[in-house]
């Protein structure tokens, strides 16, 4: 059975090691909101911040070009750094790109790799702690969403998602619905019937 | 504070002005997510005050002198709007009376939100009175906490505020702006329900260590109503998504959506 | 950095096939609510919002000196804050060019469409009424200016009137009782449109609003044009301007019925 959580709530009279808690005189207390298993001692959180860790996939817009090195807007406390050399082509400030986190740096900066620019489409902001559900158990949500509106999706670990061509509107209308129900038993099943019924109109 | 000729009576046969008993709160009502841009917000409406609360961030310090290698600083605005009394017209911008308030506001939340996880950043916390009918800190911390919390930046407590005065000697809960304007003491706390720890604690007036110490007790006691009015705020919206479909077993075809 | 969730390519895609991001016309505009004694202390006040735009009108009524040109008749003073916690890209301090801009395109419709009977907000020799309108504007998603005159008048048709108290030699003002209404004597509301690529759309979003090269705000009445403003440093041609100016005679229809229906009438 699964409860809903509040910072500062208790979860255990015994210290656990869980990500997003704190233990405080032997007893656990949770950090964010969060669904809570008490049996299975799993917390997953609600409302949550990207924590950036080596391999994540990012989508960034380029902030500025600073001769050998593009810093990078990822809607988070640590900006992205691209470094030149890396990059085919050029990039410009507003250019709209895909790349994967190497490592974070001493100064919070997240070093990035491969990155790919994206032209054209629109960017959608989802709060990091959806992203999981978007993606789906082994990437399958999202292949879903993919196959059913012929839309090329991109999705980004800090929260970013770009999508372009294909059924766009139908494709974010499902991609806000698995914010908005994240937590939800049956998810897959109503969006998948959604994406079925979006697809007839 | 205390006086003028025209004093009003504000207790009578046992009761307050507007009928309360004396450690009875006003009514509360929060609600969590009301500004669609900021990566958090609320909005309460406790008794006749109405206040707004949004965060942004965390994000790059900026300038980049006031940022602090080893942790996030926070920055904390609390404002009146203009048309926010029964009084006149207000002055516009910050004055002295609101930069203290949003330093004390601040300082309350630097003790619950963990900063050392985002070294370098600043978090904006913006709290708007649209209308004030006393007690506007202490709700404004109550609501900030809530409008935090749905952030998703970690905390290791959701604290709340609530003042508690004295008229005559009579301490009373949860002053409103007549009982605040003619009251012979004010006492704005804020705790953190978990540890039972005072983080806000002013006072203006007259009162005995006695009287200081009875009124730490009545801010606890009523933090179990004001706590439950915070949580409750934060977790049905996601209680009544969640129950839409708690009936209908997954493999089963979904009702039609509304 | 103003950042756009929708790209140059993206939008020029869509605005060449008449289509917007929202799925809405060239011409139509988002949904509107419009609630008027959201803030029972204040004098009047209304809530405003076109789809996700929220602008918030108090009104304060007191006592003042009057202008120097204008002995007999009251003031009218209008100011706008873009609060930070409405929009990530706006930040505290004094009114910047955008919040004063916005505030003097309202105040302008406003007297000239004599929303406020200003004639009779004398008092005395040397007093009279002074009207503050103040816009705080909760949420951004573009049009400020029409959710914002939309606020500004439903607030004001809806306010109340304080009075004034003789005690001897001075006086004071009673802001509760049984009080009369605001004397107003009009109704004015605002269009304004966007120019991307050579196509006109009303009611920019905050995403369009980054696109747009030039932007016209027209307020009128039922019979007139009250006051325009034109912004950014792109440019109209007269057809569009004349096209523009038939739009919003057309849509305040709507706009002033959207007011009617708020404050009851």
């Amino acid at each position: 059975m699964q409860r809903i959580v509040v910072p500062g709530e208790e979860l255990a009279d015994k210290p656990l090691r869980i990500d997003n808690t704190i233990i405080d005189g032997g007893r656990t207390y949770s950090t964010l909101m969060a669904l809570y298993d008490d049996e299975k001692k799993i917390l997953t959180p609600l409302e949550g911040l990207w924590y950036p860790r080596g391999g994540d996939n990012v989508i960034g817009i380029i902030e500025e070009d600073k001769f050998n090195v593009y810093t990078v807007a990822l809607d988070a406390p640590y900006r992205g750094l691209i470094f030149s050399k890396d990059v085919e082509g050029d990039l410009i400030a507003g250019d709209i790109i895909e790349a994967t986190v190497k490592e974070l740096d001493k100064t919070k900066t997240a070093m990035l790799a491969r990155p790919r620019r994206l032209s054209g489409g629109k960017i959608l902001y989802l709060k990091p702690s959806k992203i999981p559900r978007v993606l789906g158990r082994g990437n399958t949500m999202i292949r879903q969403l993919s196959m059913e509106t012929q839309s090329n999706i991109k999705v980004g670990m800090n929260g970013l998602i770009w999508l372009n061509g294909g059924n766009m509107d139908l494709a974010t209308r499902a991609i806000l619905t698995i914010q908005d129900e994240a937590h939800t038993n049956g998810l897959t099943e109503r969006v998948k019937s959604m994406l079925e019924a979006g697809k007839k109109v | 504070m205390g006086g003028g000729a025209n004093k009003p009576e504000l207790i009578v046969n046992g009761k307050r002005l507007d009928g309360r008993a004396f450690d009875e709160l006003r009514e509360i009502k929060i609600e969590a997510n009301t500004v669609k841009n900021a990566v958090g917000s609320a909005y309460i409406e406790w008794g006749n005050n109405k206040i707004l609360a949004a965060v942004y961030g965390p994000k790059e310090a900026l300038p980049k002198h006031v940022s602090d290698p080893e942790k996030a600083i926070i920055k904390c605005r609390y404002q009146m709007a203009p048309f926010s009394s029964l009084e006149g017209h207000g002055r516009t911008g910050p004055n002295r009376r609101a930069t203290e308030i949003s330093k004390v506001t601040r300082e309350t939340f630097e003790n619950v939100i963990q900063l050392d996880k985002f070294p370098g950043s600043e978090i904006d916390l913006y709290i708007e009175v649209l209308q004030g009918d006393g007690g506007t800190r202490a709700a404004g911390i109550t609501v900030a906490a809530v409008a935090l919390a749905t952030s998703g930046i970690p905390m290791t407590d959701l604290p709340y505020g609530v003042s508690v005065g004295k008229i005559g000697e009579q301490l009373v809960l949860d002053l409103n702006m007549i009982e605040d304007n003619y009251s012979d003491a004010d006492v704005p706390i804020a705790i953190s329900p978990r540890q039972g720890k005072v983080l806000l604690f002013q006072m203006d007036g007259s009162m005995s260590r006695e009287q200081i110490m009875e009124a730490l007790q009545m801010a606890r006691k009523a933090g179990e109503v004001i706590s439950k009015k915070q949580r409750d705020a934060l977790r049905l919206p996601y209680e009544q998504i969640a129950d839409k479909y708690k009936a209908v077993p997954s493999n089963q075809p979904q009702p039609a959506q509304a | 950095m103003k950042t756009s969730t929708i790209t140059g390519e993206y939008i020029k895609d869509m605005i060449t096939k008449s289509y917007r991001e929202d799925g809405r016309k060239m011409f139509d505009y988002r949904p509107i609510n419009l609630k008027i004694g959201t803030m029972p202390n204040a004098e009047g006040s209304a809530e405003a919002s076109i789809g996700q735009t929220r602008v918030l009108a108090g009104i304060k009524i007191d006592v003042a000196e009057p202008m120097a040109d204008k002995p007999e008749e009251g003031n009218l003073m209008t100011a706008a804050e873009l609060l930070p916690l409405a929009s990530g890209d706006y930040e505290t301090g004094p009114p910047g060019p955008e919040a004063i801009e916005l505030a003097r395109v309202v105040d302008r419709g406003i007297r000239a469409a004599n929303v406020v009977d200003m004639g009779k907000l004398f008092i005395e020799k040397d007093k009279v009424w002074s009207v503050f309108v103040d816009l705080y504007v909760l949420n951004y998603d573009g049009n400020l200016f029409d959710a914002s005159s939309l606020a500004a008048s439903a607030a004001l048709l809806s306010s109340r009137m304080p009075k004034y108290e003789k005690e001897g030699e001075t006086g004071k003002v009673v802001r509760s009782g049984n009080l009369g209404k605001l004397p107003t004597a009009n109704i004015v509301t605002s269009c304004t449109f966007g120019n991307i690529l050579h196509r006109l759309i009303l009611d920019p979003t905050a995403n369009e609003e980054l696109f747009i090269d030039s932007r016209l705000t027209i307020a009128n009445d039922e019979h007139s044009i009250r006051a325009v403003q034109k912004g950014l440093n792109g440019a109209f041609s007269f057809d569009e301007i004349d096209e523009m100016m038939d739009t919003a005679f057309e849509k305040s229809r709507e706009l002033r019925q959207i007011i009617k229906k708020a404050i009851g009438e």
